[in-house]
Order: C-alpha cells, then structure tokens, then sequence
C-alpha cells in the first residue's frame, strides 16, 4: 500500500515536472521561431475559387471564418502599429467569394482597406472593388451604395463619382430620403465640412460595432474642431482687417465682440491661437494630436 | 409491413443503446461555445456563424452517423451472425434491408430534431425575440434530413456487396463527387473531345447531387426557400432512393450468405 502511494506520488512529480519541462521548452521554441518563420505575412490558400471548392456544401461558415480571420488580422496589426496590412485584401476577397452575402465583410472590410494608415491599408480602389462587388451579390441592399460614395468623398477626393453612388443609392426604395439630399450637397459643394459631419454622424448613429462608433466618433470630433476653427479663424481675419494686426490670443476677438465667447473643442478644452495667428486645438487637448495627424 | 416496422424500431433502439445520441451533448457544447465566442473574436456575425455552424454540424454529425452506421448496419448483423437467425423467420431479405434503413433513417430524424432545437436555442440567446425568417431555418433541417436519406441509402448500397472499410470509402467518395456533380456538366478550359464531354455530362446525372439540399448560403441570411424547389428536392431524394433501395436489395437477395 505504501509502495502504491509512493509510486502514486512519484508519478504525480514526474508528471506536473514534466510539464513544466514542455512549457519552458515551448517558450524557448516560441523565440527561435522568428528566426524559422518567413518575414512576410503569409496565407496558404488565395485563390477564393478553390477555397469554395474545398469547402464543400459549407462555404457560409469557411467564409465566416476567413472574416473573423480578417478582423483579426487587422485587430492585431492595428494593435501591434504594424501597419503592413497585405493580406487584408486577399482575406476579404475569399470571404466574399465564399458567402457572397455577407453584409459585414463587405461594409467593415471597405472601411478597412479605405482608411487611410495608420488606422487602414490606404487602399481605396481596392474599397471600391470590394464594395461594387457587394452590390453586384446584393443589388437590394442601399447602404453599400452610401458606403461607396463614402469611400469616393473621403478617400478618393472624387466627388462627382461620390455624388453619383448616393444618387444610384437614393433609386432604391428602401433608402433613406438624405441619400438623395447627400447627392446633391455634394455635387454642389464637393467637400464641405458640414457634409463630412452629416456622413460620419451617420456612420455613428447606424453602426452597432463599438470600434467602428468609435472611430465615427473621433471623426466627428475632428470635424466639429474644424468647424469652430474655421470660424475662429473667419474672425481672426476680419480682426486683423479693421486692426491692421493679427490677434496673438482669442479673448481680443471675443472683446472685439466678433466671437460671442471663448469657444471650446468637444473635449472641452479652449483653442489658442498660433504664433501666426491662426486657431488651433489646445496642447493640453487630447484632439490635438489626431488634429495635427490629419493636417499632415 | 410489420416485418420492416419491427426491423426499423429494433435499428433504433440499437442505435440509440450504442449511444450514437451522445454526440447531442457535443453539439449543444459546439453552440454555446459559438454563443459566447464569436461575438467577442468578430464583428457582425454572431447570428451567421450560430446558424451555419449549427447547421454544418447537423449535416457533418449527421453525415457520419449515416457512413458509419448505415454501413454496420448489414455488415454487423452477419458478423454477429444475428442475421441467419432473423431470415430463417418469416422475413424477405428486402424487408430487412428497408427495416434497417427506416430504422436509421428514424434515429437520424431525432438527433436531427433534437440538434435543431439547439440551434434554436443558441439562436435566441444572441438575439431574442426570433423573427419569422428564421422559421427557413427549419427547411434547410429538412433538406438536410433527405440528403442524409440519400446517404444512409447509399452506405446501405454498398455494405451489401463489398467489405465495411471499402463501403464507408466509396458511401464518401460518392457524397464528394456529388457534390461537384454539376461542375461535370459545365467543366471547362479542358482538352476533352465531344465523347469525353458527353460521358462526363452521363456521370454528372446518374451521381446524386448534393447540392440539391444545400441551402445554407440562404438561410443564413434569412432568405427563404422556393416551395417548389423543396418539392422538388424532395421528389428528387425519394426517387433517388427508391433506386438505391432497389439496387441495394436486389444485390442483398443474390448475396450467397453462406
């Protein structure tokens, strides 16, 4: 009996010790790994047409797989700042081509590819592939249409072809009547501050996704401060005008009663004025970091 | 009548006393892991990936069941040798055959019903209340269910006249190649003459395609299904397994059991 339970015991040492053995072992296969392993980014199988192939009658769930495979992928490149994104697109090709129905992959993967670095891959063409691809599969379903014009006025500059995707859009029934009011703004205007903030306030008050809200939310933060700068700096100009010199701080401005107070960014910190008179976010507001990225 | 009732409730109640209903908890394990899971590792999914998933898990679990046993079915009767036991009783050999395939095809009917409750359920745990679109869900069930039909008739087939190893080979080889039956008819950009065409477009309809019952890429997305094209699959797998059943039971009466 005593032999049993000292053998037991033995067992149970060289078992968890044995463990312990691997783990370590792992974590040094783990570092060495690196060295093994190709730079590049890499992904077995591109070709979507045989990744449909081989998954036989279960293409819905492979595809909705390789989009979590894509969220990921661009969820840990984002986190690590790595922004070499080159296996986004052939991920959200097979996913699309494996379940050509998928809303998700085809609205979230545009704004992926279409932000521009760090926060996506900069590649707005390839939005625009993936999105006239969604509506090719799903002809019925409207915002793939706000999504393109969204991807042709923020990212490609063009906004007559902007125009053009919410006016197609604004045909279905089922669109929101703005579709068609967005279409003509923007014919009319081209980029117009106002127009951006309708967009993004869209983007915001539809999305169900925190991350995407998230950065709807910056957006229309950076927005609303280009919007109070721009008419601090109206004021600014007009100041100068009747002064004959430019304002070094805003309270002159309000004093000259062009500005009814001292206005403040959506974060609640008051703008100065730079050393050539012009407005700007606060140092201490968080904004002005994302402010200065964006100006650049 | 009553022979192949009785054959039937006895597959069944062996099925169930092998406890083939087991892999029920497997599946419920599977959905909740889905449940809880996908919603934190993707974006806008979680409702897709809860019906394809359960539903590829009916069909995979089910599709096994259906190899694996339909083939044991025959084979393990004369193996144990209870099979001379029950012909010398009043039974016809295709009497016995249809007895095993009903039986089975009940057992499966069961883990199927019991697998899309779960599935219902892991539904209405991301998102309750249901909507009436997801009743589709239960067509792509059904549909599922016929192909499994079809299946346990071929496995049957096969058992009657080659070893179990070979029959669960070529019961997949078959449910593979069915699947890709209608790219025979269309294949292109290959060097073949008009008679290698013509051979191809042959195969590519006596093969039972598979794709038939596959409606996963609609349901999932809560599109409906067409009431003819159900009719139509159904028809289609009934017929495709009087055939089967057919061949499979004139092999068995020829097969020298001795």
């Amino acid at each position: 009996m005593k032999t049993r339970a000292i053998a037991g015991m033995f067992l149970a040492v060289a078992v968890t010790a044995g463990f312990l053995c691997v783990w370590r072992l792992q974590e040094g296969l783990d570092k060495e790994r690196s060295k093994v392993e190709s730079e590049r980014d890499d992904l077995a199988l591109r070709s979507p047409a045989l990744m449909k192939k081989l998954s036989l009658e279960y293409a819905p769930l492979v595809g909705a797989i390789y989009w979590t495979r894509a969220v990921q992928y661009y969820g840990l490149k984002h986190y690590l700042g790595d922004q070499n994104l080159e296996l986004l697109w052939p991920l959200l090709d097979i996913s699309s081509t494996l379940d050509p129905n998928l809303i998700v992959a085809y609205r979230f993967g545009a704004m992926f590819l279409s932000d521009a670095p760090p926060r996506g891959a900069g590649e707005p063409e390839k939005a625009v592939e993936l999105l006239e691809r969604g509506i090719k599969a799903n002809p019925d379903y409207w915002r793939f249409y706000q999504d393109l014009g969204n991807v042709y006025y923020f990212d490609e500059k063009n906004y007559l072809k902007a125009s053009q995707a919410f006016e197609e859009g604004s045909r279905n029934p089922a669109a929101m009547p703005w579709m068609k009011i967005m279409a003509a703004k923007i014919a009319a205007e081209g980029e117009s501050l106002e127009t951006s903030y309708a967009l993004w306030l869209d983007v915001y008050q539809t999305t169900t996704n925190k991350d995407i809200r998230k950065n709807a939310e910056v957006h229309l933060r950076l927005v609303k401060a280009e919007m109070d700068i721009r008419e601090i700096d109206k004021a600014a100009d007009l100041y100068a005008q009747k002064t004959k010199h430019r304002a070094t701080r805003i309270s002159e401005l309000v004093q000259a009663g062009l500005l009814p107070g001292q206005l403040g960014d959506p974060d609640g910190f008051a703008y100065v004025l730079s050393e050539q008179g012009k407005a700007e976010p606060n140092a201490k507001s968080p904004l002005r970091e994302e402010w200065l990225r964006e100006k650049k | 009548m009553r022979n192949i009732r009785t054959v039937a409730a006895n597959t069944f109640r062996e099925a169930v006393r092998d406890r083939v209903l087991y892999n029920l908890v497997f599946f419920a394990l599977l959905m909740m892991g889905a449940a809880i899971l996908v919603g934190q590792i993707s974006i806008g999914i979680e409702q897709d990936v809860i019906v394809s998933l359960g539903l590829t898990a009916i069909s995979v679990i089910g599709i096994l069941i259906a190899v694996f046993l339909g083939v044991a079915l025959v084979s393990k009767e004369m193996d144990k040798r209870t099979l001379y036991a029950l012909l010398a009783k009043p039974v016809k050999r295709w009497e016995f055959l249809l007895g095993k395939f009903f039986g089975l095809v009940m057992t499966l009917t069961v883990n199927t019903a019991a697998m899309a409750a779960g599935l219902y359920l892991a539904l209405w745990t991301v998102k309750h209340p249901l909507l009436k679109s997801d009743a589709y869900i239960l067509v792509a069930v059904y549909l599922i269910l016929l192909k499994l039909a079809v299946i346990v008739a071929l496995a049957l087939l096969f058992s009657c006249f080659t070893t179990p190893f070979l029959a669960i080979l070529f019961s997949a080889g078959i449910y593979v190649a069915g699947l890709f039956a209608a790219d025979l008819r269309t294949v292109k950009g290959v060097d073949l003459d008009s008679g290698s065409l013509r051979l191809m477009r042959g195969i590519s309809y006596l093969l039972p395609n598979f794709q038939n019952f596959n409606v996963m890429g609609a349901v999932v997305h809560g599109r409906g299904v067409p009431g003819v094209f159900v009719w139509q699959a159904t028809l289609y797998a009934l017929v495709y397994i009087a055939i089967i059943l057919t061949g499979a039971a004139v092999v068995f009466s020829r097969r020298n059991l001795k």
